[in-house]
This record gives C-alpha cells, structure tokens and sequence, in this order.
C-alpha cells in the first residue's frame, strides 16, 4: 500500500494544534519491506477512511519503522526532522519542567488561597439586608456575552488542562490508554471551539468595556485591598479588581487567540507570520513562542477566574443574581459600587426597575 | 458483544425504531385531533397562502427589524440550524454512518475544513441560545423543562461528536453515538418536534390568511 | 418591580365550588382541541420572539406578556387530555394539572392583556396564531367562570336583552330618535329588502352620525336596504367572552334574518370584531358557503362602489393618518380597501410608521375595551399609538372602527390628548357628491 500517496490526494492534514512538529512534511514512501503498517488509524472499527488522510500516529508508526522522507516543500527547516535548537524548548515544555510544574504550582496556590479566604472571611454578606428595589445592572446583551464565554472559557480550561498536565497528573492516574483517549478528546474539542471562543472573548471586550476604563476611585480601592478584608472602599459601576479582570480577560483572551490560531494552523498560517517577523519562514521558532504564550495565558486566566467564579457565586452575596436578572439590590449596588448606586438612583434607578427593559 | 456492537447493532435499530415510531405517532395525533372546521368562504387562495407563508416566516419581516432580539434569534437560529444540518448531514463519519446503517447510499462529504467551521457556528448558535433561555426573563418564562432538556441533550451530542473527531478511540465514539441514540429516543417526545411540526403550523396559519386574503 | 397595572384581584362568577369550575373548563378546552390548534400547541419552540410584536409587552416590559405564555392553562390541558403522550404523562405523573387557581391567575392575561390582534403571528417562526389559541381558551375560561366581570355582565345582556345595547325595543327608540335628530328616514322591520344593515352598540350609543352616514351612502347608491329589530346588533359577545353558545346563536340570528327577507346581503357596519364573527367564524357553524347571502363589511362595500364609479366624493385634500382596525385589516384583508376611500375622498395620507398588516392595535380590541378594569394597560397601548400618530404630523386621523374609536376616545378624554378621532364612513357620506347617481 503505497500510503503516501493517498496522503497527498487528499490535500492537507487536518489543522492540529499538537501536531505542529510535523509541518510540512510529507511521508512519500514507506521503507518498509515485510510488513507495512496497517491502514486506516489503530482502533478504528467505525467507518473507514473519514479522517480525510493520515493521522500523526500513522506518520509516526511509519517515521518509527524507518521510513524515509522526501520533503517536497522547499522551506528551508522542513528537511529536518529533529530540531536540535529546540531543545531547550523541549526541556521548558516537558512535564517536569518549569512551564508544566509552575503551571500546577499556580494553580494550586490560587485554589488555597481562595480557600483560606472562604474560611477566614467567609461570605461577604448585605450589611443592610436587601432594600428590595432593583435597579439594574446588565443588559441582555451583557449577559448572554458573559455566559457565552463562560461556558467556552470551561470548556477550552478543561481540555487545555487535560492537554497539559495529562503526562504528569493524569496518566499516573489513569494510565496511558485512558489517558490518550481524554488528551485525544480534549484536544479535538480544544481546537474546534478555539475559534469560536476567540470572537466571544472579542465580543466580551465590546460588551463589557464601558465603566472599565482606570479612573482615580481605583487607586483607593486599591490601597483599601477592595473591602476583601473588612469596609467597603468606594466604587464605580466596578471596582478596580474587577476592572484587572476585565483587562486580564481581554489581553489573556488576544494572546491566547494569536497563539491558538497559530499553533491551528502549522502548515499554512505560521511560516507566513514568521517570514514577516523573522524574514524568513522559520515556523517552529515561532511556534515554540506562541505554546509558551499560550500556556502563560491560560494558566493565568485560569487562576483569575477561579477567583472570579468565586466571588460571582457563594463569595459575594447579591452578586449572581445581577448577571442572571440583570438586576441587582440597591443595598447591594450602596455595600459594593457606591457611586455607581449614587448616579443610578440619582438618575434612573426609581423607575427603571423593570427587569428587562422592552427595547 | 463488545459496547461499540451493541451500540452499533441492536440499541442503534432500537432507538432507531423507537424515534419513527413515536414521532410517526405523535404527527398521527396532532394532524386528527378534533373536529377541522370547514372554513369561510375564501377571499384569496388558501393554498398560495400557505405557501406563502411557509416561505415568508423564514425571514422576518421589515417591520420588526428594530428589534435586537429578532436579529439575534434569526442569526443565531440559523447559525445554529444550518451548521446542524452541514454536519449532520455532510461530515465524512455521518455520510458513512448513514451509508452502512440506513440507506445504504452516499454522497459527496464536506471537507474537513468545512465540516469544522458548520460545527462552530453551530456550537455558536446553540450556545447563545440556550444561554439566553437562562438569562432573558420573557423565555425563562415560557421555557419548560423539556426546552433545555432537548437544547442540552443536542449540545452533548455535538460535543461528544467533536471529541471523537480524532477518530483514534472507539470510546469516544461509542459515547457519541449512545448520546446520539438517546438522543433520538427523546426526539418524539420533546420540542424538537418542530422539526416537523414548523412546516404545519405555518401553512395553516398561511392557509387561513390565503382564505382571507391577508399576509400572515 | 414597577407598580403593575394588572388588577389586584380577579373576577369570577356564579359559586361553583372549584372543582366543577376545573371540569368546565377542560370541557371548554377540550371543544377547541382540532388540528389547528393541536399543530401550534406541538410547534412553539419558545423562542419568545412573539413578545417583540405585542404591544402590552414592549409597553410595560413585563415578562409575563409574552404571548404564547397567556395560553398555559389551555396548553397545560391539551397536554393531560389529547396531546399524543398525554397517557404516558399521566400513568406516570408528570401530567400537568390544571387548578382553578391557575385558571383563575391567567384570567388577566386571556382577558386584559390580549386583542386578538394578532399582530404577534407576524414575527412567531412558526406562526403561530396566538390569538386564535388566546379565543378558544377563552371558551374554557368563559365556563368556568372566571372572566371579568364588566365583560361577563355585557355578555349577559348581550344573551338576555337581545344586546349589549338593549333590547328591540330600545332600538325601536333609539332609531325613531336619530331620525328625529337628524330628520333622515331609517326603514326598519320591512318584511323583504335586498340588503340587511346590521349596527353595534357604538352606534347606537355615541356614533349616531355613523347611523345616518351608513343610511345615506345606502340610499345613494339605491339599494333596497332595511333595519331588523330581532336581528340588528353586529357585535359578537359570545366570540369576545368566550361564549361560544351564544357566539353561534348571534351569527345564526343575522343569518336567518337575512334569509327570512330575502336579503342577498348582510351588511356590517365600523365594526372590526363584527367582520371575523360573521364573515370568518361563520364556517364554525355552517359547512360550506350560504346560498345567495354574503356577509359585507362596510369598507370593502364602500371600496367597491368607488372603484365602480358609483360614488364620488368632494375632495377633502388635507393630511391624514390612518388607524388599521386590526380585524379589517390584518385579519380581515380590507387593507387596500380601506385606502381606495381614503384616496377616494383626496386625503393626502401620512401611514402610521406601523401600518397596514403590521399595524399596532388601539388597545381596546378583542373585548378589552368593554373589560372596565383593564383600563391602565389599555392606556399603555394607547400610548403607543398616540406616538406613532404624532410622528406622522398629519393633521387628521382617521379611522374605520367604532370600537377603535371609543378606545382612542377613553384614552384621549385620560390623557388630555386633543386629536380627534374620525369615521371614515361618516367622512365618506358627509363628502358625498350627491349628481353621480345621473352620471353613473
Ligand atoms: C425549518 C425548521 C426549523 C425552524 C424554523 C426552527 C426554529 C427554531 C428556533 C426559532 C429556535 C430558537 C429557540 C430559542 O430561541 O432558544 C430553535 C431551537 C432549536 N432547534 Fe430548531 N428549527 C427548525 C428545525 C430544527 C431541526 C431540524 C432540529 C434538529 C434536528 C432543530 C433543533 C433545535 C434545537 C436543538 C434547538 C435548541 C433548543 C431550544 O432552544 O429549544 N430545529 N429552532
Ligand atoms: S414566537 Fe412562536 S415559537 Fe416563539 S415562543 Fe412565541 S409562539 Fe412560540
Ligand atoms: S394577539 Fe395581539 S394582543 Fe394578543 S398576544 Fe398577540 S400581539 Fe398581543
């Protein structure tokens, strides 16, 4: 079976990600004399054929069984199968180096803190009780955004995190072939839905950046740690922690979105990148930049947002209900966001308790 | 028999059946129910109209375009239905599922490429609108159990579907197809029944509207 | 919440314990249960686009006035008694229930809060009539006794003196004394006349000049025409309450009138409901069209004679805006009649910027205007209007509706708005050109 050959019949591979190592080559001829690897991926039974050509394990399967390449593309690094100045890439990526330890590190600081501060402080509470008069807080608009990105940020932390740490926390538990299956899961859904939560994130930004601006009440709040460890400093429509949030979001979510769209497209996106910012298509090197970027931001976000779900849900009592009814308590716009309750019940905050407003 | 064999075999003619059976029922149903009045003397034709409004409806009209939520609910409908339809019809595992296991024929299959985008936007679309079943107090309102039953039951199985896009496991693919199968079993009883019910109730209504010679 | 306008609490009548309240309803629901509305029932897929047509919804904002959610007590029932899972959701429990409770919590919003305009199917993906589901549910709530009282007791006069205006008596009267007034004749009671006039107690009440403008435009064209004291109220409790009973016994009465004199025609006059009861409802209680009789509407009549050349007008040649009756129009299909007259008598048109099919309603259709407690949500959707109208800047509005009319007139006399209401047909006979009988 001369499998190359079908590889080039059906054009490119599919776009991914991890197999980013394989640009640009292409397996012409198997070297093999017995026995030729079998067709078609290694457990498939369902229906033959429907990858639309080669997986990585066969290109691998065969590269391991000494097959030879010829690479057709004329880019200079293509010919090399081992990329001996990546090492020190390979070191920083591996599961026990510094990205991937630091990462889990991260991680399970930000989780014991937000612990401690559960129990040290526990649920910050409506001082004054509820008024209820609700005034409003988020349109519709913010809110389907917000839940939008939400459900895609989940989706994209899980599969990346299976992505990651599946080498050192996951396989030790599970074992490898539970393992491939999760990371071979995550990692097609991880790609598809990049995209996708790409523009949410874009549309998060549009939505939410009114009232994000820096202003001067940020500089007290912050100086007063944001009322996390008693008081309440004064506040606009949001303070200055929610505001870091907004902007970790926005630039986390564009240099995720830079990388992840590079790291989509390997073969066709990436050399073309790097000739503009190397002058020549050198993609790995590029490559290698965007996964730690990547990864940087991701773990970053993550950890935000772990805090942020937090303070959204059992943290901050009065919170939730804004972002599903749009609506909040005055007394709970007074504790957290005083001078927004101010310009709110100064202007529309009597009449405009309708919880969704017709147009 | 190994899980994969049975999903592929008996549970998948059984969901199968179980989906024709019931949704062939209930079309019976709801198309005798009662009594069918016979009528006014018509102004117009009741026939044009129906298919006038059938037609009609699937854009909606310039004296709504004001109003934000109608462009969401359209462009994300139809985000949402034709990315549906795109995989669900033309991605490569589906025409060669539908070729073995129930017609025995195919078709050409979209690239990948294409497969990949018609599932964004249908990812999208469902997102968004079920999301907006939660937060916008007029369909919370109306939404039963069963809305967001059917709405996350198909986004289960389209997610399921793209984790076994590797094609490298047979128990992604067995969880897909089982949440498919479900799927289907749920189909007859819930509102993705309007599927086949859109197309009725829009040429009765037109077929009124034709009699009295208005644009409904 | 704002302060709402619904009323603080509901009516019902008669004191039939709960329970029996429960079984009439079903029963009145389950005599609505065909395939029209088991297709909608088994369609909507709560989109909640149908909120963006309504005006008490983009008026109040409130939720709750979202279409299709003011027919839940008559989904609810399908769903236990004849949708296609209603056994397996009853063996297992999880049918739902009907209480008078419930039946009595939506009275507001089958009664108060819907036209029957129908405005809302325009934008439904499925379109779905609601309006038509929001009338046959009212046929349950009508048995059960919880419709508002005000509407309730004018269904009842309706049923037991003849009509809400009265009885033949106070018609004969009231007839004699427009006569009187305005020195016309008005033929009553002739035992055979080609064309019945029937009128509503609008006109009776308030709009005499719309009595003798019918009158006149009828004895100009030389139509052989009469009054029925037995058979002349056009409006049709029973199909705004829910009386479905009594919905056929008035139809049935025109139309055996009509049949008595040798009428070849029933005329209707500015009415708007009056047309759906006689003209589409009909076929609830015919099968098939009546033998040399049709049910008119005044406008298309009135069209008809214009385009015919029968009738000409002195040009009036001022702006005007029009105010679509949404039973002529969007569910009658007079909307290019309607125009032919305006166009007829030389008014410069401004449209509304919601007109014709899309057109909002006054306010006061579908029974509302006779609810008396729904007047503050009626004055919402007053509102709407009041605006558009303004918008246009035309000097005259005009309309083809009596009950249109007295709405507009409520909500102008709550709101100190001063822009008159007009009758197209009253401008129509005021206008007339009394020569062209020669000339035609
Ligand atoms: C032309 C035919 C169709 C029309 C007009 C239509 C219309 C709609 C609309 C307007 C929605 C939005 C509901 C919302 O705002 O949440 C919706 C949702 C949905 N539709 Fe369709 N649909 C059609 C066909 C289909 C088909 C064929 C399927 C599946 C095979 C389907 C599955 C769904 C699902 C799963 C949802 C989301 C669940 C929900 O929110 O209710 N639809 N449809
Ligand atoms: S617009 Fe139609 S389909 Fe949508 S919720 Fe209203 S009735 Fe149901
Ligand atoms: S028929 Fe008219 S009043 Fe009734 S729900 Fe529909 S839009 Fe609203």
């Amino acid at each position: 079976m001369f499998f190359g050959a079908r590889a080039r019949q059906r054009g490119t591979r599919a776009p991914l990600a991890l197999g980013a190592g394989l640009a640009g080559l292409t397996v012409v001829g198997p070297a093999l004399a017995g026995a030729p690897p079998k067709v078609g991926p290694p457990m498939q039974t369902g229906p033959e054929n429907t990858l639309g050509g080669l997986s990585d394990s066969e290109i691998w399967g065969a590269i391991r069984h000494e097959a030879f390449g010829i690479a057709t593309s004329q880019r200079p690094e293509d010919g090399v199968l081992i990329d001996a100045d990546g090492w020190w890439w390979t070191e920083l990526r591996m599961p026990s180096g510094p990205l991937v330890q630091g990462a889990i590190w991260f991680l399970l600081i930000v989780i014991l803190a937000i612990l401690l501060f559960a129990i040290v402080r526990g649920r910050i509470r409506l001082e004054g009780g509820r008024a209820g008069i609700r005034i409003p807080r988020f349109s519709l608009t913010q809110r389907v955004v917000h839940w939008t990105v939400a459900a895609l940020f989940i989706i994209m932390a899980l599969s990346g995190l299976v992505i990651l740490f599946g080498r050192p926390l996951l396989i030790p538990v599970f074992g490898h072939g539970a393992t491939s299956v999760m990371a071979s899961a995550a990692m097609q859904a991880h790609n598809l839905m990049g995209p996708v939560f790409a523009v949410s994130i874009l549309t998060l930004f549009a939505t939410f950046l009114p009232g994000n601006l820096p202003s001067q009440d940020d500089i007290g709040w912050i100086l007063k740690g944001g009322g996390l460890f008693g008081g309440h400093p004064h506040a606009g429509r949001y303070n200055a922690g929610e505001k870091a949030w907004f902007w970790t979001a926005t630039l986390a979510g564009v240099v995720l979105s830079v990388s992840g769209i590079l790291m989509l497209f390997p073969d066709n996106l990436a050399p073309w990148v790097a000739e503009l910012a190397y002058g020549f298509p050198r993609a790995r090197d590029l490559l290698h930049l965007a996964e730690i970027g990547h990864v940087v931001a991701a773990v970053i976000m993550i950890g935000f947002a772990l805090g942020h779900i937090y303070l959204g849900t059992y943290g901050n009592e009065g919170a939730f209900e804004g972002m599903v009814d749009g609506t909040v308590d005055l007394n709970w716009a007074r504790e957290h966001h005083d001078l927004w309750a101010g310009e709110m019940s100064g202007g529309s905050a009597g009449t405009g308790a309708a919880a969704e407003p017709a147009e | 028999m190994s899980i994969i064999e049975f999903l592929e075999g008996p549970a998948w003619k059984a969901s199968a059946a179980a989906f024709l059976i019931f949704a062939g029922w209930r079309l019976v149903v709801i198309l005798t129910a009662g009594r069918r009045h016979p009528g006014a003397e018509p102004i117009g034709s009741p026939l044009l109209g129906a298919v006038g409004t059938t037609l009609r409806h699937f854009v909606p009209r310039p004296a709504f375009w004001r109003r934000p939520k109608v462009w969401f609910v359209s462009l994300a409908g139809y985000a949402f239905h034709l990315g549906l339809f795109a995989v669900l019809l033309f991605a490569a595992p589906h025409v060669a599922f539908i070729r073995d296991h129930i017609l025995g024929l195919e078709w050409a299959a979209l690239p990948r490429w294409g497969f990949i985008v018609a599932a964004e936007f249908a990812f999208a679309g469902l997102l968004t609108l079920w999301v907006r079943r939660f937060v916008d107090p007029v369909v919370r309102l109306v939404s039963r159990p069963d809305d967001h039953i059917a709405a996350g039951l198909t986004f289960l199985v389209m997610l399921t579907g793209c984790m076994a896009l590797g094609e490298q496991s047979v128990a992604l693919r067995a969880i897909h197809l089982g949440l498919a199968e479900l799927w289907l079993v749920y189909f007859p009883f819930s509102s993705l029944m309007h599927t086949f019910t859109w197309v009725f109730s829009r040429a009765v209504t037109g077929a009124e509207a034709g009699r009295r010679g208005v644009h409904w | 919440m704002t302060a709402s306008d619904a009323p603080k609490r509901m009516d019902r009548q008669g004191d039939a314990p709960d329970t029996a309240r429960v079984a009439a309803a079903l029963e009145g629901f389950l005599a609505e249960f065909g395939p029209r509305a088991s297709i909608y029932l088994n369609a909507c897929v709560r989109c909640g686009l149908c909120a963006e047509a309504c005006h008490f919804y983009l008026e109040t904002g409130e939720a709750k006035y979202v279409p299709i959610g003011k027919v839940k007590p008559f989904e609810d029932a399908y769903h236990r008694t004849t949708g296609a899972f209603a056994w397996l959701m009853r063996a297992v429990g999880m049918a739902p229930r009907l209480t008078a409770a419930e039946l009595e919590a939506w009275e507001e919003l089958i009664y108060d809060s819907c036209n029957l305009c129908g405005r809302c199917t325009e934008v439904c993906p499925m379109g779905i009539d609601i309006a038509e589901l929001v009338a046959e549910a009212r046929h349950g709530m009508y048995h059960a006794g919880f419709v508002p009282d005000r509407l309730a007791e004018i269904t009842r006069n309706a049923e037991s003196r003849h009509s809400p205006f009265g009885t033949p008596e106070d018609f004969r009267r009231t007839i004699h004394a427009i006569e009187g007034e305005f020195g016309v004749s008005l033929p009553m009671d002739k035992p055979k006349a080609d064309l019945l006039l029937t009128l509503a107690p609008g006109d009776l009440e308030e709009h005499h000049r719309s009595v003798v403008g019918l009158a006149r435009i009828l004895d100009h064209l030389g139509v052989d025409w009469t009054l029925s004291s037995d058979a002349f109220e056009a409006t049709n409790f029973g199909y705004l309450s829910g009386n479905r009973e009594l919905q056929a016994e008035l139809t049935v009465r025109l139309v055996d009138k009509a049949k008595e004199i040798g009428a070849s025609t029933i005329l209707l006059p500015e009415c708007g409901h009056a047309w759906t009861a006689a003209r589409w409802e009909l076929s609830r209680w015919y099968d098939g069209p009546l033998e040399g009789l049709r049910i008119r509407h005044i406008v298309e009549y009135l069209a008809e004679a214009v385009e015919s050349g029968k009738l000409r007008f002195r040009q009036v040649r001022e702006t005007a805006t029009f105010h679509d009756p949404c039973q002529q129009i969007r569910r009658g299909g007079m909307e290019r009649a309607a125009r032919v007259v305006l166009a007829a008598l030389g008014f410069d048109l401004r449209e509304l910027p919601d007109h014709g099919e899309t057109a909002f309603c006054c306010g006061g259709g579908g029974g509302v205007l006779s609810n008396a407690r729904a007047e503050p949500l009626r004055l919402r959707a007053f509102e709407l209007k009041r605006r558009q109208v303004e918008e246009t800047g035309a000097h005259r509005f005009v309309t083809s509706c009596g009950q249109c009319r007295l709405s507009f007139d409520r909500g102008r006399a709550a709101t100190g708005w001063d822009k008159a209401v007009e009758s197209l047909i009253e401008i129509a006979a005021e206008n007339l050109v009394e020569d062209t009988r020669d000339a035609g």
